[in-house]
């Protein structure tokens, strides 16, 4: 009975606490004059923490952060409606972004700060959203075995030369969407689909982890290159287990496609909800990401490449070298991403 | 006191019935036996009194008072009965003086009340004890001292002896009658033991597949039994057939079931010694000594088979058997 | 003839509107309106099945259904066979034996179940990885070749099994402790060895507690999500998952989470066939102890040895590899906030535990007290959300929970308060998803206590003038508490490494260990995530400690 009781009790409590969570949020909307800015983000990086921190203090905007992935941020925001509380939606690639727009989620905002920044080619037409950070999907190849002028483009991949030696992860992963669907923008459907019926053919195991697994596994032995994002090896170099350093110190990277329309980005970006409570904030906090103070955190803790040309990317990315990065408006990954993930099942990419 | 009519009750939507238009009522003050085999539907005649089920069709009126019905139901819990279960049902984690307590907390005085029921059924100084620590006698008459202690107007005991041995289950038979005579109770008590019925019910009702067959005084149960089942429940019977009838060449109403009780069969070493109407020759193939009596598997001139009992020691191969009109049983139909 | 007709009429549609009439109570109102209240994201989700499979069902069916069914069969069937072999074995061995650790092995065995599998799974990957401990072993050997790919279907059946075979542990020791001794002596009596005893007389009596076990643990590998996708091995659930956001065909998703569920109907009805055939299982707990044999010699290590395994593997190589990682990150990773956070966890579980046994305690005795058949049955439609992967009840609760906000918002704003969402993006919505999601887990446990409860012991209470909520509190509740305990455990743990719809419906600034974890895995900082990774074991420890007490007490 005694602990009966004790259950009703911590239920009552619960319930309470439940209660003036609720008050907090009613608390949060007549709080908009308190200053805050909510913000839904796919970035689940630590470095971003100290950003808003950063932000609080500066303008004394609070942030509150709900974190999750992309696609689940655009359902949570579409089924709120009007009702939603989120300010600003931060994605990992731009696919997202477009689709966040075509779905009537995110407002057109006017900023000179941004619109002078950001190159033309990594923000929306209809300023809807902005690019916050770059980064390349590059090949990765053993030092050992594979000599860096037998790699062209990705196009190139599918030679038989490369058959058993390439590994990549799954289609399920929205970097590998956004390579197919700048590859559809740019050689058409028809083309892409036979670009990876020959990705699949060469393969050296079927899809599997994350880019560092590939990478691993090319050092392992298991293939000779690797597709993955840039700054991966970048944090693999600087990782805390000494194994992964000298892992990705045998790994040379290629930038593909440098003959041609250059090599494939995606951004990290952000755009104003549609329905924001406080647009004000929410433009003021976009402007700070890509200001120089977050623009150099975001290189230097996260090896990604700034959108501010005026920042200098971090030493291990500058030894890298400069490369040509292909301008395709980044709209075009959104709306073929679907085709992509359609493609990617047709051809058998798991 | 207790009017139940016509009431039924089946688990399979009416594919067959566990209670089956069952009649009957109850005096004030009487105890009232329902024999049963197992499956003949007692417990579940005594979960629809109590309210644990609810009736398909038919009845129940406790002091004037409709307590179920088609159109009405009153709540276990308000209907002032006293139920022994089988299994006695105590509450394992409560002390017998609580177990007694339970249903009479809003008495006023309880205490003295809970501690009286247990001086009734014997079992002062074991208040603080648990059921577990208990024989299987002692948590019955605890369950007893519980259904008691709220003054029910109906005490219903389930069986409340068959999960005992022999010699146990007739003393505290007796000693449980003697403290329900003491309370004035009206008692509807059920088994399937008809030993336990005859010793104490004023009345008893007989059950079968769901009906009643009979509900009467021990006695004219068994000078008029409705059936040959009841018959039987009384006594050793043998059931006259047309070979039988055949045999001993008796005259009997045509589409009537007859029978004899064993004991009025009239074993004798010659024909002319035997005074009965029917008789008949018979071999013995077997004779069994059972101490006061003996058994006789005989054969009879017709090739039939009959069991008897005879008190007599010097049984020749060849007797006669025999009885009168006056003691056969004569029931409406073969049931 | 006259009573055939009065029968029949018992049974004609007046007499049972009449009797409905006078049966309903305000138990069947209150019951239908829980399991409606409990059913309503289910029901959301199924009413998307009548607007039809989107424009790539076609697509799905061409190229990935036969990949889904295929894997998913796959791992079903392995993952009983390991699931089997190690939790039964193990189950066995430390009920009828007595050896080295006997007692902390015991508890040890139920440990593997405080760790998500995902995070297993991760901590496999990195074990056997190129640079792991297993390579840098075998490197150390001159074994290079000798490195072993875990990253496959095989192994994510190996990884799934060793961290849910302790499902199937727990409900055959408990058979095995509390039925058995009785049936072993008379076994021993009658000359049986003790080989034969276990096939020909524990297994098969013990089947219907171990398949109750395995349909939980099959049910787990049915939803899992993080480990499949990161080894690469297409399910209904990662096909879910992408048809919904990749392909961004929400309907499509729906029908695969449709199938998903046939499927996990199929092992529940082949559960109840079976536990239906065998009816002998119901008898009372017995109350004398098993006695314990000592092995001897080669024996003795023979089953120190099946014993130790799974806690090796399921235990103790993954936990030793997430502390190896949190030492080495613990320095940019760990701060106070994982306090916080961790007592957060504890408290949104404990809420949430509670709660949710709450309503299956609601559910489990309102039925009861509804006299009206029909109800029982249904009541059990409310246990269905186990069977739902988090995600997609997620988005069953958004819907309605939306919708009711939004009424809301208009009714208070014409009183000129701007209330703003009440019940989405708070614990109220968060704390109602893990009760559809988890019902199940807290219904069981308590339902199969409650049955060893004779009705005779409620009943007699009422026919004493207790009603039934009285009775409730006086008499059942004390006698099930060991069940209503577990439950309450077994929702907190399951609650404690929930992911996809902690990740949804979460409030702002609440933030659980899992979450945390997962973000960080992620974005592929699979070493970061260690630290938050070990809180989520520890706190979880200590209650699956707590239920192993109560386990053996009962």
């Amino acid at each position: 009975m005694k602990k009966l009781i004790l259950a009703i009790a911590t239920i009552s409590l619960v319930i309470s606490c439940g209660k003036s969570k609720k008050n907090e949020n009613t608390a949060t909307e007549e709080t908009t004059k308190e200053q805050v800015v909510n913000v839904y983000t796919h970035r689940h990086y630590e470095p971003d923490q100290n950003i808003f921190k950063m932000f609080e203090d500066k303008t004394g905007i609070k942030v509150k952060v709900i974190n999750a992935s992309a696609d689940e941020l655009i359902q949570k925001m579409k089924m709120e409606g009007k009702q939603s509380p989120a300010d600003v939606l931060i994605t990992v690639d731009a696919g997202r972004l477009s689709r966040a727009k075509d779905e009537g989620l995110l407002q057109s905002i006017e900023s000179e700060v941004l619109e002078k920044n950001i190159p033309a080619h990594l923000q929306d037409v209809d300023n809807q959203w902005f690019g916050l950070t770059k980064r390349a999907r590059i090949i990765a190849y053993a030092k050992d075995r594979v000599k860096p002028e037998d790699l062209s483009s990705y196009e190139a991949l599918v030679d038989e030369k490369w058959k058993g030696k390439i590994l990549v992860r799954s289609s399920a992963n929205i970097y590998n969407q956004s390579l197919m669907a700048s590859i559809i923008a740019n050689d058409g459907e028809e083309a892409a689909k036979t670009w990876a019926e020959g990705i699949v053919a060469n393969m050296a195991r079927s899809p599997k982890g994350s880019d560092r697994d590939q990478v691993k596994a090319v050092v392992a032995g298991e293939g000779d290159i690797a597709i993955v994002n840039s700054y991966y090896i970048g944090k693999m170099l600087n990782s805390p287990d000494a194994e992964e350093v000298k892992t990705a110190q045998q790994i040379g990277l290629f930038f593909p496609n440098q003959e041609d329309r250059g090599t494939h980005i995606n951004v990290s970006g952000a755009g104003v909800a549609k329905y924001a409570p406080n647009k004000e904030n929410a433009i003021q906090f976009i402007e700070f990401l890509i200001g120089k103070e977050a623009q150099q955190v975001f290189t230097e803790a996260n090896y990604e490449y700034p959108v501010l040309e005026s920042v200098e990317p971090v030493k291990d990315i500058q030894a890298w070298g400069d490369f040509k990065e292909d301008t395709l408006g980044l709209n075009k990954l959104g709306e073929n991403n679907k085709k992509a993930v359609l493609i990617f099942d047709a051809a058998g990419w798991k | 006191m207790l009017t139940i009519n016509a009431l039924s009750k089946s688990f399979d939507k009416g594919k067959s019935y566990a209670l089956e238009n069952v009649t009957f009522n109850l005096k004030a003050g009487q105890v009232c036996a329902i024999v049963g085999e197992s499956g003949s539907g007692k417990t579940t005649l005594v979960r629809l009194i109590a309210g644990l089920e609810r009736p398909d069709n038919g009845s129940i009126t406790m002091n004037e008072k409709v307590i179920a019905s088609l159109d009405k139901f009153v709540q276990p819990e308000k209907r002032k009965i006293g139920l022994v279960f089988q299994e006695y049902a105590l509450f394992p984690h409560l002390t017998i003086l609580e177990n007694v307590l339970y249903g009479i907390s809003k008495v006023k005085n309880k205490k003295e009340k809970a501690q009286e029921m247990l001086d009734l059924v014997g079992l002062s100084g074991m208040e603080k004890r648990y059921p577990h620590q208990l024989s299987g006698g002692q948590q019955q008459r605890v369950a007893l001292a519980r259904a008691l202690a709220p003054e029910p107007s109906l005490l219903i005991l389930d069986e409340p002896f068959s999960n005992l041995d022999t010699m146990l289950r007739t003393q505290l038979r007796n000693e449980v009658f003697d403290i329900i005579k003491k309370t004035e109770v009206t008692v509807l008590f059920v088994t399937h033991d008809t030993q336990d019925a005859l010793s104490v019910a004023d009345e008893i009702l007989i059950l079968q597949k769901g009906k009643v067959i009979q509900k009467d005084v021990a006695e004219n149960l068994y000078v008029k039994p409705n059936t040959l089942y009841v018959a039987s429940l009384f006594g050793n019977t043998v059931h006259i057939n047309k070979n039988l009838q055949n045999a001993f060449r008796c005259p009997l109403k045509e589409d009537c079931c007859h029978a004899i009780r064993n004991e009025k069969i009239i074993v004798s070493q010659s024909s002319t010694e035997a005074d009965c109407e029917y008789i008949t020759a018979a071999k013995v193939i077997k004779k069994i000594p059972l101490g006061n009596a003996t058994q006789l598997v005989l054969k009879l001139e017709s090739g039939e088979q009959l069991t008897v009992m005879t008190q007599d020691q010097n049984i020749a191969d060849t007797i006669y058997v025999g009885f009168n009109s006056k003691d056969i049983l004569e029931f409406d139909q073969e049931l | 003839m006259q009573q055939a007709g009065n029968n029949n009429k018992a049974f004609s549609l007046k007499t049972r509107i009449k009797r409905l009439k006078r049966d309903i109570n305000k138990w069947s109102v209150f019951t239908l309106a829980i399991v409606f209240f409990l059913a309503l994201p289910i029901i959301f989700i199924g009413v998307e099945l009548f607007a039809g499979p989107g424009e790539t069902w076609g697509h799905i069916v061409d190229y990935l259904l036969l990949d889904y069914i295929w894997n998913s069969l796959y791992l079903v069937l392995v993952c009983s066979i390991l699931v089997l072999l190690l939790g039964v074995s193990s189950a066995w061995f430390v009920s009828r034996y007595d050896f080295l650790f006997r007692k902390q092995m015991e508890w040890l065995l139920i440990l593997p179940l405080a760790i998500p599998s995902y995070i297993v799974g991760y901590a496999y990957a990195g074990f056997f990885d190129y640079g792991g401990s297993m390579d840098l072993l075998f490197r150390q050997l001159g074994l290079e070749f000798m490195r072993i790919d875990i990253m496959n279907r095989a192994g994510l059946a190996f990884v799934l099994s060793i961290s849910l075979f302790p499902y199937v542990y727990v409900s055959a020791r408990a058979f095995f402790l509390n039925q058995a001794n009785n049936l072993l002596e008379a076994s021993k009596m009658l000359g049986v060895g003790e080989l034969k005893t276990f096939f020909k007389l524990m297994l098969p009596l013990a089947r219907p507690a171990i398949v109750a076990g395995l349909v939980l643990v099959l049910m787990e590998v049915l939803n899992d999500y993080g480990a499949a996708k990161y080894y690469g091995v297409n399910t209904f659930t990662t096909g879910i998952f992408r048809s919904w956001f990749s392909l961004e065909e929400p309907q499509t998703a729906v029908y695969l989470s449709a199938l998903l569920i046939c499927f996990i109907f199929a092992l529940i009805l082949f559960e109840k066939w079976q536990v239906r055939k065998i009816k002998f299982t119901s008898s009372k707990t017995n109350s004398n102890q098993i006695q314990r044999k000592r092995p001897k010699g080669a024996m003795k290590w023979l089953i120190f040895s099946v014993v130790f395994l799974p806690i090796l593997l399921g235990f103790i190589l993954p936990v030793a590899q997430l502390i190896y990682w949190a030492v080495i990150t613990a320095s940019t990773v760990f701060d106070m906030e994982f306090i916080m956070i961790s007592l957060q966890s504890f408290a949104i579980a404990i809420a949430s535990a509670v709660i949710t046994v709450f309503f299956a305690l609601v559910l489990i005795y309102f039925s009861k007290w509804s006299t009206l058949t029909t109800i029982k049955n249904i009541s059990r439609v409310g246990v269905l959300g186990y069977a739902i992967p988090g995600a997609v009840i997620a988005i069953g609760i958004m819907i309605p929970t939306l919708a009711l906000d939004k009424w809301l918002i208009n009714i208070l704003g014409n009183f000129g308060i701007d209330s703003g969402l009440i019940i989405n993006g708070t614990l109220l919505a968060l704390f109602y998803a893990y009760a559809v999601r988890f019902l199940a887990v807290a219904y069981n446990p308590i339902d199969s206590t409650a049955l060893k409860v004779d009705n005779s012991i409620p009943d007699s209470s009422k026919v004493l003038g207790v009603g039934n909520l009285k009775t409730f509190f006086k008499i059942d509740f004390p006698l099930i508490k060991t069940g209503v305990f577990s439950a309450v455990i077994l929702v907190f743990i399951d609650v404690m490494k929930e992911l996809p719809l902690t990740l949804i419906l979460k409030p702002y600034h609440i933030d659980t260990l899992a979450v945390k974890a997962f973000e960080y895995a992620s974005d592929e900082m699979v070493m970061e995530a260690s630290i938050p990774s070990l809180f989520i074991i520890f706190t979880a420890m200590i209650p699956v400690i707590f239920l192993n007490k109560l386990l053996i007490k009962k």
